[in-house]
């Protein structure tokens, strides 16, 4: 299946052409670095850090929208990228390593969401807030530096680069 | 021709050799090359999305980027001292690519831009509502965002070019 989206049409399109992959990848950097800069606010304030403003519910409700937004261009020309040259990518072990902590900081984040999200509304102005706040957000800083540690090695160490 | 042999110069430097020679050196600079421009980039997001009159209005202007200049700075030393190794470890790659010259200027607009937009308002003194002011603090936010997106769009293609 692999060679499937390899031999499709769309996929030698991006092979071809020498602008295209370097312009999805611009994006996808964009998006990382709005991800990952948005991300590390909230992450910020739930560690104890202040903010521009005091509510994490509010800073939530305001950047998160920005974080999803961002997330949904990094997923969609993550997948492109990966349409270039996907049996590479299947195989390289950085490119599974970042899916896998992906997945972790996912996960991270339903369980916050889950347990002291649930409660904002007792601690919404404490500074700092209560220890699972605090423990989800250096999980969620230290799982999204290792998903960009992890996507910079795929760079060094995709098999075939065409 | 003079920054050719410079660029020559600095490849045979024992410094070089050493940053090229270690497998995972490189990646690593990279890596927080990118997180301190994500850090770089969300500050300026979020204050000239607030300068804009976007996000945050409740807040004043000068609130946020009380919040977010420190950071601005603090993840711009970090570009340069990273940017820096990165170009010791493979002068030819930037030196005497003109993408990486473009950047560098784009890079010192949004600097002097920043200066110019921004660090006033850390001045109590600031008179951040005079409404001739704010539109053209509005323009020169959009203005602002767009050119940090031109240089990272440059970072990213010095690597094709």
């Amino acid at each position: 299946m692999l060679q499937d989206v390899y031999h499709s049409g769309f996929s030698s399109w991006i092979r071809q052409n020498p602008g295209v992959f370097p312009t999805i990848e611009t994006l996808h950097v964009i998006a990382i670095t709005l991800v990952f800069g948005t991300i590390m606010i909230v992450d910020l304030r739930l560690i104890g850090i202040a903010s521009h403003r005091r509510s994490a519910s509010r800073l939530i409700g305001e950047l998160l929208p920005i974080t999803w937004g961002a997330f949904a261009l990094a997923v969609a020309t993550g997948c492109l990228l990966f349409t270039a040259n996907a049996p590479a990518y299947a195989a390289n072990s950085q490119f599974r390593l970042k899916l896998l902590v992906m997945l972790a900081a996912g996960l991270n984040m339903a369980v916050f969401h889950a347990t002291a999200y649930r409660r904002i509304a007792d601690w919404d102005e404490t500074v700092p807030p209560p220890a699972a706040a605090r423990i989800a957000g250096v999980t969620s800083l230290m799982l999204w530096l290792g998903v960009i540690y992890a996507g910079r090695w795929i760079g060094f160490t995709l098999d075939v680069l065409f | 021709m003079s920054l050719q042999i410079f660029g020559h110069w600095l490849y045979a430097t024992p410094a070089s050799t050493v940053l090229r020679q270690t497998v995972w050196v490189i990646p690593t600079i990279q890596a927080i090359h990118i997180v301190s421009v994500a850090i770089l980039f969300g500050s300026a997001l979020v204050s000239n999305l607030r300068l804009a009159g976007i996000l945050a209005t409740d807040e004043t202007s000068a609130a946020v980027v009380r919040r977010y200049l420190p950071w601005m700075w603090s993840a711009l030393a970090v570009l340069l001292l990273s940017g820096l190794l990165l170009i010791l470890a493979e002068p030819d790659r930037t030196l005497g690519n003109a993408v990486f010259w473009i950047k560098m200027t784009l890079l010192l607009v949004a600097f002097v831009m920043t200066l110019i937009f921004q660090k006033p308002l850390l001045d109590p003194r600031s008179s951040a509502t005079d409404p001739g002011r704010t539109a053209s603090a509005k323009s020169a936010a959009w203005l602002s965002l767009a050119i940090w997106t031109a240089v990272i769009c440059c970072g990213r293609f010095i690597a094709y070019t």
